[in-house]
C-alpha cells in the first residue's frame, strides 16, 4: 500500500475568468481509499472531471501508473466516475444501467448477468432489476448510479458525493460495503463528501479544498487533531474558538486569563491569534489539564453515547461546546443555569494566527 | 384542474372542430357511398362501386407510389432535419435561439413561392444548369423540373423545419452529463449516440418523419408544380375528382383512404411517444 498509482502535479482549472483549480499536487497511493472535503464550490467535481477525463487541465499533468493521461479520451481510461446527478440512463433499466459498462468492455454475457446480479444484491435493489430510473426513489437512484461504476472494478473509482441521499442506516451499511468491495477488488476509491464524519470513518487520508487549492492533506486523525489552519479545525468536527494574545509562553484571553498551549512559532510573540479546544478535550475534572475556565450552562442536549453542554463564558460571544461522556455527565448531574468550571490539557489547546 | 373547468376552456376548440372538421369528414364519409350522376353531381342511391374502385391496380399504384414518395422524403428530412438539430443543440447556448430562427425562416414565407423558386433553381435554363455551364459543362444535363426527385425536393425542403423542431426538442434537453456517463463506461463517441443518445432522441424523430410522411402524402401543390402535369400523387387525384372529372363520390372515397392512413400512422406515433414518456408521468 505504499506505492504511488495516481499523481497530480500542478493542476490547474480556469473557466473563463473563474479558477476552479489552482495548482494542485497531490499523490495517490495503491489500494488507497482518499476522501475529498471542502465547501461548495471548492473545485472538488472539477478535479475528479479532469480526473475522468471530462476536464481537459488548463495546466499541470495526471500520471496513473507511470502513464501520462492528462489529455487521454475518458472512454481509454481505467478509471469511472460516479456522477453527482447520477446520470442514469432514463431509456434503460436498472439492470441494462448497470450492464452497460460490462457491455463495453465486451464480456461473454453469463459474466455480464452474474455481475449485474452480484452487484444487485450489495446494493439491495435485485427487485427492482427491471424498473426505468424514473420510477425509482432518490436513494435508490444513488444506489444505481454507485452499482454502475463499481461493477467495472476499475484501477480508479471518483464518487461525488455517493451516499448523500441516503438515510443514515443505509448510508452506514454502504460505507462498509465500499470498504469491503475496495478490499476484495484492490479498487483506489477517491471520494468526495460533504459529510467530514463520513470522511473521517472511511478514509485512509483526506484531503480539504479551499477556493481550489489544497489546504490540507493526511490521515483522519491528523487532520482531526492537528488542523494546520482555523479553516481546517472549523472544517472538520466541532471546535471552540477564543481570541487570545500570545504573551510569551503563554496566550492571554479577552477576560486576562491565561491559557496554556504547546507554542511554536507559529505566532509571533504579542501577537493576535486564536486558540481553539475540542468539545471532548473539556473535562468537569478541572485538576487533568492545565487550562480551566469557568462559564453557565445555557442549553444541553443528551445524545445517548454523550451529553452536550453549551457554556456563556466571558471568553468569546459564542458560547462554548462541552461533550461529556455519559459515565462524567452521570457523575455529576447538572442543569441549566449551573455555574461549572470545566479544564484542559496544554497540548489539546491549538492555535492559529488570527 | 377540474372536469368541468377544463370542459369550459376546451369548448371553443372542440367546436371549431366538429363544425370544420368532423361534419365535413362525416359528409365525405357519406358521400363516398353514393353513386355519381351521368352528368356529374350526386345520385343518392347507395353502392360500393366507390370503394371498390380505390383498390383498382390503377389507382392502387398511385397510392403505392404515393407512399413511396412520401416516405422517401420523410426519411431524407429526418436525416437531414436531426443533424441539423444535432448541430444546433450542440451550439453554444447563447446562439441557439439564433440558429432555429434561421432553420424555421422559410417557413414564414408563402408555400407557393417557395416552390416556384424550385423550378427557377431545377428548370431546364434555370440556376443550376446555367451555374453548371458556366463552368465550363457544354453537354446536355438530365432533367431535373418535372421529376419524381424534385417532388421528394421539394416536399423535403417544405417541411424540414418541422422536422428539425420536432428533433431539436429532445435533443436540447438531454443531459450532457449522460453522454458523459457512457463515454466513462467505455463507450465510444459512435456507440454513444447509437445506444443512449439516439433512443433518447426517438421520440423526436418519430414525430418528424410521421409528419413529413402525413403532409407529403396529401400533399397536391408541390407534385403539380415540380411534378409536371402527368404526375399523379393521391392529393392531385383527389383534386382531380372533385374538380375536372366531377366524380365527388369516387373522390370521396379516395379521400376516405388518405385519411385512414394518416389517422393510423398519427395513432401509432401518439401511443410510440407516451410509451416513451411514460414511464416518466407515472412517478409524478
Ligand atoms: N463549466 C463551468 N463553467 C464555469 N464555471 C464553472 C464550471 N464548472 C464549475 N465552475 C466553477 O468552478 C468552481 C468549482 O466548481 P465545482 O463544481 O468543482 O465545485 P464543488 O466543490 O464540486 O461544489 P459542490 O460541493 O457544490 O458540488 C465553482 O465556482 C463553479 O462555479
Ligand atoms: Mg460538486
Amino acid at each position: 500500500m505504499t506505492q504511488t498509482m495516481l499523481s497530480l502535479r500542478n493542476i490547474k482549472k480556469h473557466f473563463g475568468a473563474v479558477q476552479a483549480v489552482a495548482g494542485i499536487d497531490l499523490d495517490i497511493l495503491e489500494n488507497e481509499f482518499f476522501a475529498l472535503l471542502g465547501a461548495s464550490g471548492s473545485g472538488k467535481t472539477t478535479l475528479l472531471r479532469m480526473l475522468a477525463g471530462f476536464e481537459m487541465p488548463t495546466a499541470g499533468s495526471i500520471t496513473l501508473d507511470g502513464r501520462d493521461i492528462t489529455h487521454t479520451l475518458p472512454n481509454h481510461r481505467p478509471v469511472n466516475l460516479m456522477f453527482q446527478s447520477y446520470a442514469l440512463f432514463p431509456h434503460m433499466t436498472v439492470a441494462q444501467n448497470i450492464a452497460y459498462g460490462l457491455e463495453m468492455e465486451k464480456l461473454p454475457r453469463t459474466e455480464i448477468k452474474s455481475r449485474v446480479a452480484d452487484i444487485l444484491e450489495v446494493i439491495q435493489l435485485s427487485h427492482l432489476a427491471t424498473r426505468k430510473p424514473d420510477q425509482l426513489s432518490g436513494g435508490q437512484r444513488q444506489r444505481v448510479a454507485l452499482a454502475r461504476a463499481l461493477v467495472k472494478r476499475p484501477r480508479l473509482l471518483l464518487l461525488d458525493e455517493p451516499l448523500g441521499a441516503l438515510d443514515k442506516k443505509l448510508r452506514g451499511e454502504m460505507q462498509l460495503e465500499l470498504k469491503r468491495i475496495q478490499h476484495e477488488f484492490g479498487i483506489t476509491f477517491i471520494i468526495v463528501t460533504h459529510d467530514q464524519e463520513e470522511a473521517l470513518v472511511m478514509a485512509d487520508r483526506i484531503a480539504i479544498l479551499q477556493d481550489g487549492a489544497l489546504l490540507q492533506c493526511g490521515s483522519p486523525q491528523d487532520i482531526y487533531e492537528h488542523p494546520q489552519s482555523r479553516f481546517a479545525a472549523d472544517f472538520i468536527g466541532v471546535m471552540n474558538f477564543f481570541p487570545v494574545r500570545r504573551s510569551g509562553d503563554h496566550l492571554l484571553a479577552n477576560d486576562g486569563g491565561r491559557v496554556f498551549a504547546d507554542l511554536d512559532d507559529a505566532v509571533a510573540n504579542n501577537s493576535d491569534a486564536v486558540a481553539a479546544v475540542r468539545p471532548e478535550r473539556l473535562h468537569l475534572d478541572v485538576g487533568k489539564g492545565e487550562n480551566s475556565l469557568t462559564g453557565r450552562v445555557s442549553a444541553m442536549a443528551y445524545h445517548g453515547l454523550d451529553l452536550q453542554l453549551h457554556l456563556e463564558t466571558p471568553l468569546s460571544p459564542d458560547s462554548v461546546m462541552v461533550r461529556l461522556t455519559a459515565d462524567a455527565a452521570e457523575a455529576r448531574p447538572l442543569s441549566i443555569g449551573d455555574e461549572i468550571t470545566v479544564g484542559w490539557a496544554a497540548r489539546d489547546t491549538r492555535v492559529f494566527a488570527a | 384542474m377540474t372536469d368541468r373547468k377544463s370542459l369550459y376552456l376546451m369548448t371553443p376548440a372542440l367546436a371549431w372542430l366538429t363544425g370544420l372538421m368532423v361534419i365535413p369528414c362525416l359528409l365525405i364519409l357519406v358521400l363516398a357511398f353514393f353513386r355519381r350522376g351521368i352528368y356529374g353531381g350526386i345520385e343518392y342511391t347507395f353502392t360500393l362501386e366507390n370503394i371498390w374502385l380505390v383498390f383498382d391496380p390503377l389507382y392502387a399504384g398511385i397510392f403505392v407510389k404515393s407512399a413511396t414518395i412520401a416516405g422517401t422524403s420523410a426519411l431524407i428530412a429526418v436525416i437531414v432535419g436531426y443533424a441539423a438539430a444535432y448541430a444546433i443543440a450542440a451550439a453554444p447556448s447563447r446562439r441557439q435561439p439564433m440558429l432555429l430562427f434561421f432553420a424555421v425562416l422559410p417557413f414564414w414565407s408563402n408555400y407557393l413561392v417557395r416552390t416556384y423558386a424550385w423550378i427557377v433553381l431545377l428548370n431546364r435554363e434555370g440556376l443550376i444548369a446555367s451555374v453548371v455551364h458556366s463552368l465550363g459543362y457544354d453537354g446536355e444535363l438530365p432533367r431535373l423540373l418535372y421529376t419524381e426527385s424534385a417532388v421528394v425536393v421539394g416536399l423535403v425542403y417544405n417541411y424540414l423545419p418541422f422536422v428539425i423542431l420536432a428533433c431539436y426538442a429532445p435533443l436540447s434537453r438531454l443531459n450532457p452529463e449522460v453522454i458523459e456517463a457512457s463515454r466513462d463506461l467505455g463507450g465510444s463517441g459512435w456507440t454513444t449516440f447509437r445506444r443512449v443518445t439516439l433512443p433518447m432522441t426517438a421520440p423526436g424523430i418519430a414525430t418528424g418523419f410521421v409528419f413529413v410522411f402525413v403532409l407529403s402524402i396529401g400533399n397536391f401543390v408541390t407534385p403539380a408544380l415540380l411534378g409536371g402535369g402527368q404526375f399523379q400523387m393521391i392529393g392531385n387525384l383527389v383534386y382531380a375528382q372533385f374538380l375536372t372529372a366531377n366524380d365527388w363520390p369516387f373522390g370521396a372515397a379516395l379521400s376516405m383512404f388518405l385519411i385512414a392512413i394518416m389517422m393510423g400512422l398519427l395513432t401509432l406515433q401518439t401511443f410510440a411517444t407516451e410509451r416513451a414518456s411514460g414511464a416518466r408521468k407515472e412517478e409524478s
